[in-house]
């Protein structure tokens, strides 16, 4: 999934300065998973906001919406009347979903409330990690199902480097290496002698933005 | 708690206002302790500024 992390809110705050009708918009799926965007996230969001307002005397109409995703026409159709009738939206989506929004709901301005992180797995209550850049070019079956590119912070694909410490990396001690984990998994798999291949550098050339799929 | 706690704070109202106490059905000296810290908190600290309308 892609996880994001809300904004601090003094920014937030900051961004909607002036306006006097504000349409915060959660978005129920990644985000809402990573519990920075949800539905549940929109109504904190809003009584803050609430709260900040009375505290500075500020009058300013606050409304709340969830839709099922931001990055799908379909779902936000059904509220750009409601969009329409603010002065601006608070998308609580991923960059992809705030720029769907803003495409849909011109001239209304839609601001972010969320910095989009990365795609990555739930890996406890309340902490994610990236998993994936999304390059374009997946070459994961070739390293025991473990992204060098991504989980290794110098995206080595003949690894590991000298800096590989008792299975830590030294960019990050708290961090594993990938690199280890890879040569561990192999090792399991019975398929170590795979790492005697040489692999040459990714063609980047194949990983053009914006990337565009058509079927 | 220490959430609530936190956006309390962002908003800029003083988050000693918002505690938790667990408490047994059965320990009423407790109940009494936590109640009046939590009426000394509020006498030290002032009406809820969000309310001081009513106040007024």
């Amino acid at each position: 999934m892609i996880v994001g992390e809300r904004k601090p809110f003094e920014e937030l705050k900051q961004g909607l300065n002036g306006y006097k009708k504000v349409l915060i918009l959660g978005c129920g799926t990644c985000v809402s998973v990573c519990m920075a965007g949800g539905e549940k996230e929109v109504e904190l969001l809003a009584s803050q906001l609430r709260m900040a307002n009375k505290l500075d005397n500020r009058d300013v109409e606050i409304k709340e919406a969830t839709i099922q995703r931001q990055c799908d026409r379909e779902y936000i159709e059904p509220i750009l009347e409601m969009a329409g009738e603010c002065d601006v939206v608070l998308s609580m989506a991923c960059g992809a979903g705030v720029q769907m929004v803003a495409d849909l709901a011109e001239p209304i301005p839609v601001i972010p409330a969320l910095d989009t992180r990365f795609i990555g797995i739930t890996d406890a209550e309340g902490s994610w990690s990236e998993k994936c850049r999304a390059c374009g070019n997946c070459i994961i079956g070739e390293y025991a199902g473990i992204c060098p590119i991504t989980r290794c912070p110098k995206s080595i694909l003949n690894g590991p480097c000298g800096g590989s410490q008792n299975g830590k990396c030294e960019i990050d001690s708290n961090n594993d290496c990938a690199w280890a984990l890879i040569i561990e998994r192999l090792s399991k798999m019975g398929k170590l002698k795979d790492l005697e291949a040489i692999h040459s550098p990714k063609d980047y050339s194949k990983i053009v933005s914006p990337k565009k799929i058509t079927i | 708690m220490e959430q609530a706690k936190k956006l309390l704070q962002e908003v800029g109202i003083e988050p000693e206002r918002v505690e938790m106490f667990n408490l047994g059905a059965s320990d009423a000296p407790l109940f009494v302790a936590a109640v009046n810290e939590m009426t000394e908190r509020a006498r030290t600290l002032g009406p809820n500024p969000l309310r001081r309308e009513k106040v007024a």
